[in-house]
This record gives C-alpha cells, structure tokens and sequence, in this order.
C-alpha cells in the first residue's frame, strides 16, 4: 500500500490546494459551484423580493440590473456547468477504467482557473459595478458609453479566466475519453454519463471560442477603443450573432450531463440498460450537431433575412424531435424493470417531468411569429427555468445524491432526502410557473403591469422554499459525512464500472486494470496496477501558482494596479517551474482508443485545443467579413494598408515554418546542435515579424490610423493583434525550448515538444496565410 | 375578433401551440406516471437484472420509440406550417398602410407620421386602417412591443424594422420596452391611442 503512505489526509489543506487527483478536483468543483449556487440563489431572492412589490426600494434600477445579470451569469457559467464537471471529474475516469483525467495537472489548472474567474468577476460588485448589462450581454449597452464602469471591465476579464478553464477542461475530457477507456469498452458501450460529457466537451470545443471571441470584443471596445460594437455596421446583430452561436450550444452543455445522470439513476433504479439505447445515443449525437444551427431563433425580431429565418424556425422546432426520443425513451426505461424508489430517482424523475413543460414551451419559442410576442417576455424566463434549472440543475442534483455514497463512503439520510424532493419541487413550480401565467411582464424590470404582482409574490414565494429546500440538502450532506450508514461499493446494486471499487476509491481508483475485452468485467494483473501507481504523482502547486499569477494581472488591469507586477512574476516563475516539474500522469499500455488509436495522448490535446483556437479565429475572422459586408465603403487594397509589410512578413513567417520542420528532423536525426540552431533562426524570423509588424502599425499610428479611428482599422488591428499575441506566445515557448535544445536536450529518443510546439507553430502561420489576402490584398 | 389583426393571428397560432403542448403533456406524464405508479409497485417483473459490469447487449429496433419518433415528426411539421402561414401573414403589409416611425431612445419613444408630425411618449392612430411601423433605435438595442395588439420587433441602432396591423377597437394600449436598455428600461413605457378616422384626421391635420 505504498501509494497511500504518500497520500496526504483529507484534513491537509496542502492536498487541497496541491492535488492532481481527479476525484479531489471533483469535490473542489463541487464546493465551489455549490457555493457559487448559493450566492446565485441570494441574488435572485434579493430581486424576488424587489418583485414581489415594486413599490418598496429595495434596489434601484442600477442594482437591480446588476443583479439580474451577474444571477444569470453566475448560474449559467460558474453553477451549473461547474456542478456537472464537479460529477464528470469524480465519475467519468471511474466509469472508463482510468486511474487519472489524461492530463492530472492541467485538471487542477481548470480548476484553479474557474476559481479566480468566479472570484474577479464577483470583486466586480465592490468596485463601482458589476456587469449590468444582462447575461447576453448585448451591444452596444455593454459598450463604455453605455456602461461606463471599470468593474464591467473586471467581470469581463474573470469571464475571459473561465473561458480559459473550459478550454483546458474540454482538452483534457477529449483527451481522457479517447484515449483512457478500459479495453473493451468502445464509444458504443460508454456509460451513459461519460457519453454525454463526451458530447458536451465536443459542443463546448465549439462554442467556447466564440464567447471568448465575444468577451474579446467587449474589452478590445471598452479597453483600446475600436469599434466593432458601437458602429452601427457591426454593432448589435455582430453581437448577437457571435454571442448566440455560443449561446444556444451553451444551453444544451449545460443540461447534457444531467441527461446523462437522469439516464444513468434510471438504469440502477430499474437494473436495466436504458430502452432504446443506441436510439438515444444517435439523438444526443444529433442535438449537438444541430445546437449549432439554431442561434438564430435568438434574432427572429432583428430584422434578418426572411428565408434565413424560417430555415431557423425549422431547425428550431425541429431539435425537439431528437429531445422527443430521448425524454420518451427514458420514460420507456421507466417501465423495464421494478423500480426502486429513492431520492436519486424522485430528482430524476422529477426533472424528466418540468423539463417536459420546459421543453413544450421551448417550441413555442422557436416559431418566429410567436416569438414576435413572447421574446423578452417572462415567457422565455419561465421557459428556460424550467429547461435549465429544471432539467438541468435538479437533475445534476439526482446525481449528487446518487453518487454521494461512492464520494464519501457514506449514505446520506434518505428520509430527509424525500423531504428535500418534495419542497423542492413545491418551490419550484410555485416558483417558476406563475411566471408563464405573468408572462406579459417583461424581463428585467423592476417594476411591471400592476394587475400581474399576485403572480410575481406567489413566485417570491416558492423561490424561498425553494432556496430554503437546498438548505435540508446541505445539512443532510454535512451530518451524513459522520453520521452516514457506511455505503459499501455499490448500495444502488448499479452495474457500470464506478460501482466495482471502494467508495471512496483510493488514489490510482482500481485495485487492478479493469477489461471489458470478454463483453464482461474483468480486472487484469494486480501486480502492474500497484507497480505504476507508486510512480503516478497526484501532487503540484504550479496549477494553483499559474492561476493565482494570471488572476492577480488580469486584477492588475482593473483594481489595483499595484497586483499587475506580481502577478506577472508569479505567472511566470509558475509556467516555467510547470514546464520543468517531473510529473508523472499514469497511462495504461493498452486500452480502447478508437478513432485515436495512432494518436498518442499529448498530440490529441494539442489538436484538440488547436481546434478551439481554429474556432477562435474563425469566428474573429467571420466577425470582420460581418462588418465588411455591412460597410458601405472600405479602403481598397493599398489605400490604409502597406501591402510590402504584409508581404514580407508572410515570407518571414513561412520560412519560420520552414525552420521548425528542420528543427524537428534534425532532432530525430539526433543532430542536438543543428536542433538548437533551426530554433534559434526560428526565433530569430519570429522576432523579425514582430518587428516588421511594430514599424507598421508606428506607420499607421503617425498617419493617425488608430484602433479607434475607423471599422477597417479596428478590424486590422484586433485580429492581426490576436495573431501577433499568439506568435509573442509561441516566441516565449520557443525560448525554453531553445534553452533545453542547447543543453542538449532534444535528439532522436526526445523530440516530442519540438513536434508539438511545431504543430501550434504551423497553426499561427496558417492563420497568416488567411490574415494576409483578407487584410492587405482585397 | 380581437382587437387587431396582428394580435388575431399571433394568439390564435399562440393558442394551437397551447392546445397541443397541453395534449401532448398530458399524454405523456400521464403515461409516466402510470407506470412509475404500476412498476414501483411490481412484484414481477420480465427479464433478469444487469450485473455490475455488463456491457449492454444490441438489442433489436425499439419500435415502441420510433413510433413516437413519427408522432412527434407529425406534430412539429404541423407546428411549422401553421407558424409560415402565420407569418406570411404577418409580413405581408398592406400597400395602403399609414406609415409612422418609431424612434427609441433611452428612455422613451419618438413617433414621426408621414407629415412630419412628431410627438412622444403617445402615438394617435385610426382604427380599422393598416398601419405600419419602422422601428428604429437612436442609442442601445431596445424592443418595441405592444403584446395587447400583437406587436413587438426589435429596435435596433442602424436599422429599421418593420411591423404592421391593423386596430379595430378604440382604446389605449400600452407599450413597453421588451429588452434591457439600462436603469430605464422598466419605466420605458408609451402608448397607443386608437381612435376613429375622423378623430384622427383633425388631430393629425390640425396644429396639436
């Protein structure tokens, strides 16, 4: 039992703040989107009760604002998908057979990451405001003459932190499902849970970028003046549709993973796999697919196209068919097998039921011409509680209870469980459905028709109890952490593989390998399991010290400019000391990887979140076409721009290509010092391009072409910024890389990290290709 | 009738979508509660139990499953086709229609008739006449919605939207701002005041 002798004790806040373990990260992810849940849930009680009657002040219209828009904020990007990602990181490893997430240290990173963003954005109430702007954020309200507030700019950066643990949440899920499954257990076999984690990381791969895409506008706007969302060419439809098209998958990544916890307490409360499985899985598969071509439903009374729009009235209702099969063939499921009624169940069935009048009234929003009423209507309010809340938040409540006993090796009391169930489903419905009878209220406001408040004080009404309904589930928590009837391995007698070892499972999860390879579980060669799990390491600070280097700059910039200069030492003192720790994240010899069978673990990162960064510049690259089009007139090729500098720096950024594949063969060719010499021209060439790129944008200054002065030179200068700050990025790389290579350190057994630095390389110099013509040449 | 055409086709359209969203949730929790009620209580039950382990099996065509599939299909086609006859109707304005635009700006709504005639806060119009709105923004995003006339479209800086009915019953009916446009936007009301043709007349032709 070596591995445990070095396992610090649940009560060292050192192991809290050093871990690595997936299940550990799981439990910090569950804390703290509970916490962020509570403080959610004192907003909105705080403008519940402005509701309930407008006449007394309670908050004026300004922190009534606030209010609703960082409740929403907080609810949709710091609760609910934090909660499922608090399951998915305790369960996913477990129920595939994995002794870690791919990638131990990145996970804590997410971590950390979501952390501090949640703590920036809520300093953001303590400075002269919050976002107040609503969560859609729409332009150009969020605009500096709109929202003049710096600590819009503070919420703003701690959106852009999270956006940063997604992306490196996303890799690391991608990475671990592919490549860390048990033999035997293919895509098709997946539990139900990892499946839809699977589709919700491949959904947010997609819709991430386009958020911070978003968030990178607003603060180019509000912070360096350009002028993407205050001219009226880009303005709010530019907004609109690049917030949307995160938006509406961000919807359906924020209740996959309860389908897939209803699913999966449906299968152990009846003991049968769920009805129609296949038939599910292809549903699923199809309503991520299609969650990305239904944005514009969010825009049918902006005045688009005709024809665009009835396309999207179709898609739109048309996504119900697939969410048809899967609620119905759950409720198939239901009658498979004898029940076993328990709290775990009562939530999941309960959820399966107000997601159902959640999803009926879904429909009714994705008809244009109903839409022309109902958007911005407490409709929608109603409709998206009862979707998101409803199916999403309670059903990802079915699941903590249902995975409770294996998080903590203890059961929790199942009667005051019941009692939870039932007030809070009284506090839901009373809260939520008067809403659709005061649906001509609109959203936002604190004050509205008088003839609706009876409505408006039955639902402050239910928001208590269902605010007080969470407190019997904490304290059922709390006292059955003690008090708890020992739960054993498997109290629900549930069949995937999370219930075949110890609860809590001990560090390295399995006491062996588990195998499917016979159709049936097997565990394989106790002996190896104990030899890799004494060398796996489950402990670093540099997660933590990287987030806390990034939180205390991007602070630096909004509230106290005193953190900026620390923050940027600890930053970087932390990525190095990261990229210099020997830290050893176990993977199995064997395993069912398919389609990733040739990919080794680290390369599926590396394109996975050279993907997300395809994404990002796709949709900054749309974003200027979008403006484009609208513009009336715009510079020809030449006139703003000086197309030689373009040139030449497509030229220089090419040979730099060049050099890193030479760099690579030389290293495999085990030509150490050639190695180092390909890098350091390929630093040389990247300096090169910076420089060339800093004597044009000094040229375009003086002839008084500014971030601020134009939409053509707005558009220039974000996106060849970005771009500039991704080949800054890869030059700070490169310098660590040179370092090592002219130590010697790279030849023909270690060549790896020239290969993948290669491959973001490559990525930047494409982007150029496309900047190059978009820009200077047309 | 109601008391315009917009709002006569957007809540009868409302209504079809309420009668069967209703028809279609009370079939199916019925159905789920039935059996929740029917398997809690089984004491037999077909089949044998899934062991710890046990990979699913391929299992034949879940019939049962695709059936709904079809009924669904059934219902959402009929969903979409009554929306496009609606909305066909809805952007089809008349050619005679009386054209006003509407203005927003925080916090508030400016009315421009054909004239040039300006006021605020309260727009006159006749009644059994088509009217049409361009509705437009001066500042931020707002969404000018009239719901007891079955109107609301977005009002946007930069472009102009439109939207037409026609009122056939006098009276005043309220507009709100149906999107956040700042601390405002609760208080950001108007209204319309329908009245007969010729009362509109001596008002949009006289000096007031």
């Amino acid at each position: 039992m070596a591995e445990h002798a070095h396992h610090l004790p649940a009560s060292s806040i050192r192991r809290w703040l050093t871990t690595t373990d997936h299940k550990d990260i799981g439990i910090l992810y569950l804390v703290t989107s509970l916490y962020f849940l509570v403080v959610g849930g004192i907003l909105a009680l705080l403008f519940r009760f402005q509701l309930a009657d407008p006449s007394i002040k309670l908050l004026n219209a300004q922190q009534y604002n606030q209010a609703v828009t960082m409740h929403g904020l907080i609810m949709v990007l710091f609760v609910i998908s934090p909660l499922a990602f608090a399951l998915a990181n305790y369960v996913v490893p477990l129920q595939i057979g994995a002794r870690d997430l791919a990638f131990p240290r990145l996970n804590a990173l997410s971590y950390w990451l979501y952390l501090f963003g949640g703590i920036l954005t809520i300093i953001s109430f303590f400075q002269d405001s919050a976002i107040d702007a609503g969560w859609t954020l729409y332009a150009p309200l969020t605009t500096s003459k709109f929202s003049p507030y710096v600590g819009v700019d503070t919420g703003g950066l701690g959106l852009a932190l999270l956006t940063a643990s997604v992306t490196v949440s996303t890799v690391n899920f991608v990475a671990t499902i592919f490549r860390s499954r048990a033999q035997g257990l293919t895509i098709r076999a997946l539990p139900m849970f990892t499946f839809t984690v699977l589709l919700t990381v491949l959904m947010m791969l997609y819709a991430f970028p386009s958020l911070l895409a978003g968030i990178i506008l607003i603060a180019s706007d509000r912070l360096l003046g350009t002028v993407y969302l205050s001219s009226p060419e880009g303005g709010s439809l530019l907004w609109d549709h690049v917030f949307w098209f995160f938006g509406h998958p961000e919807v359906y990544i924020v209740l996959f993973p309860a389908l897939g916890v209803i699913a999966e307490v449906i299968q152990a409360s009846t003991r049968r796999h769920l009805y129609g499985r296949n038939a599910v899985m292809i549903a699923m598969t199809i309503v991520a697919v299609l969650s990305f071509l239904v944005w514009g439903h969010h825009m049918f009374n902006t005045g688009i196209n005709q024809d665009i729009r009835r396309v999207f009235t179709i898609t739109t209702i048309a996504i119900s068919i697939p969410f048809d099969a899967i609620i119905l063939a759950y409720i198939y499921s239901l009658a498979k097998g004898k029940i076993r009624v328990s709290t775990p169940l009562l939530f999941a069935v309960g959820a399966i039921g107000v997601f159902i009048v959640g999803g009926i009234t879904g429909v009714f929003l994705g008809s244009n011409a109903l839409d022309y009423i109902l958007r911005g209507t407490y409709f929608v309010v109603a409709h998206f509680h009862y979707t998101m809340v409803g199916g999403g938040l309670l059903g990802l409540i079915a699941g903590l209870y249902y995975w409770y006993p294996k998080m903590t090796g203890k059961m929790f009391d199942e009667r005051l469980g019941r009692i939870h169930f039932v007030t809070a489903m009284i506090g839901f419905n009373l809260l939520y459905f008067p809403l659709y009878i005061a649906w001509q209220t609109p959203r936002r406001v604190p004050i509205y028709q008088p003839e609706l408040t009876i409505w408006h004080q039955l639902a402050t009404v239910g928001g208590v109890i269902f605010g007080l309904s969470f407190l019997i589930m904490f304290w059922n928590f709390f006292y059955s952490l003690r008090n708890g009837k020992p739960a054993g391995n498997n109290p629900w007698e549930a069949f995937t593989l999370e219930w075949a070892t110890e609860s809590p499972p001990s560090p390295g999860n399995f006491p062996a390998i588990p195998s499917f390879s016979g159709g049936k579980l097997t565990f394989i060669s106790t002996n190896g399991a104990h030899h890799h799990l004494a060398e796996a390491t489950h402990y670093s600070v540099y997660p933590l010290a990287v987030s806390l280097g990034a939180f205390l700059s991007l602070a630096g910039l909004t509230v106290h400019q005193l953190l900026l200069i620390p923050g940027l030492i600890v930053f970087a003192i932390s990525v190095v000391g990261w990229a210099r720790e020997r830290f050893i994240a176990h993977e199995e010899p064997f395993g069912e990887r398919w389609p990733f069978e040739k990919v080794d673990r680290v390369k599926l990162g590396w394109w996975t979140f050279i993907a997300s960064e395809v994404t990002l510049f796709g949709i900054l690259i749309s974003a200027y076409l979008y403006v484009r089009a609208a513009s009336s007139t715009w510079p020809a090729p030449g006139e703003m721009l000086d197309v030689w500098h373009g040139a030449t720096n497509t030229f220089i950024l090419l040979t730099s290509s060049f050099t890193v594949v030479l760099a690579l063969a030389s290293a495999k060719a085990d030509r150490r010092g050639l190695a180092a010499g390909y890098l350091g021209a390929t630093l040389v060439l990247g300096l090169a391009f910076i420089f060339n790129k800093y004597n044009e944008w000094r040229e375009l200054f003086e002839h008084g072409v500014t971030f601020s002065s134009s939409l053509p030179a707005s558009t220039f200068f974000l996106t060849t910024g970005i771009h500039g700050a991704h080949v800054t990025a890869g030059l700070l790389a490169l310098v660590y890389l040179i370092y090592r290579a002219a130590k010697g350190y790279y030849g023909k057994d270690n060549w790896e990290a020239i290969e993948y630095f290669g491959y973001y390389w490559h990525f930047v110099d494409i982007v150029w290709v496309f900047l190059f013509p978009l820009f200077y040449l047309i | 009738m109601m008391v315009s055409s917009a709002a006569d086709a957007v809540y009868s359209l409302f209504n079809t979508f309420l009668t069967i969203g209703t028809l279609v949730f009370v079939v199916v929790m019925g159905y789920m509660l039935y059996h929740l009620v029917k398997h809690v209580r089984a004491k037999e039950v077909k089949g044998k139990d899934v062991e710890l382990g046990e990979l699913p099996a391929s299992e034949g065509l879940p019939y049962k499953l695709l059936i709904s599939i079809v009924l669904s299909a059934a219902v959402v086609v009929t969903l979409i086709f009554s929306t496009f006859s609606t909305l066909a109707y809805l952007e089809t304005p008349p050619a005679d229609s009386l054209e006003i635009r509407v203005t927003a700006f925080r916090w508030g709504w400016e009315f421009t008739y054909p004239n040039g005639k300006t006021v605020l806060g309260e727009a006159k119009v006749p009644i059994n006449r088509p009217i049409k709105f361009y509705v437009t923004s001066r500042d931020v995003f707002h969404k000018f919605g009239v719901l007891s006339l079955g109107i609301g479209i977005d009002a946007i800086p930069g472009k102009i939207n439109t939207y037409w009915t026609v009122i056939n019953v006098p009276g005043t009916y309220e507009i709100r701002c149906f999107e956040l446009c700042g601390p405002g936007h609760g208080v950001m009301t108007g209204r319309i005041v329908a009245v007969t043709e010729q009362e509109f007349k001596s008002w949009y032709e006289g000096g007031g």
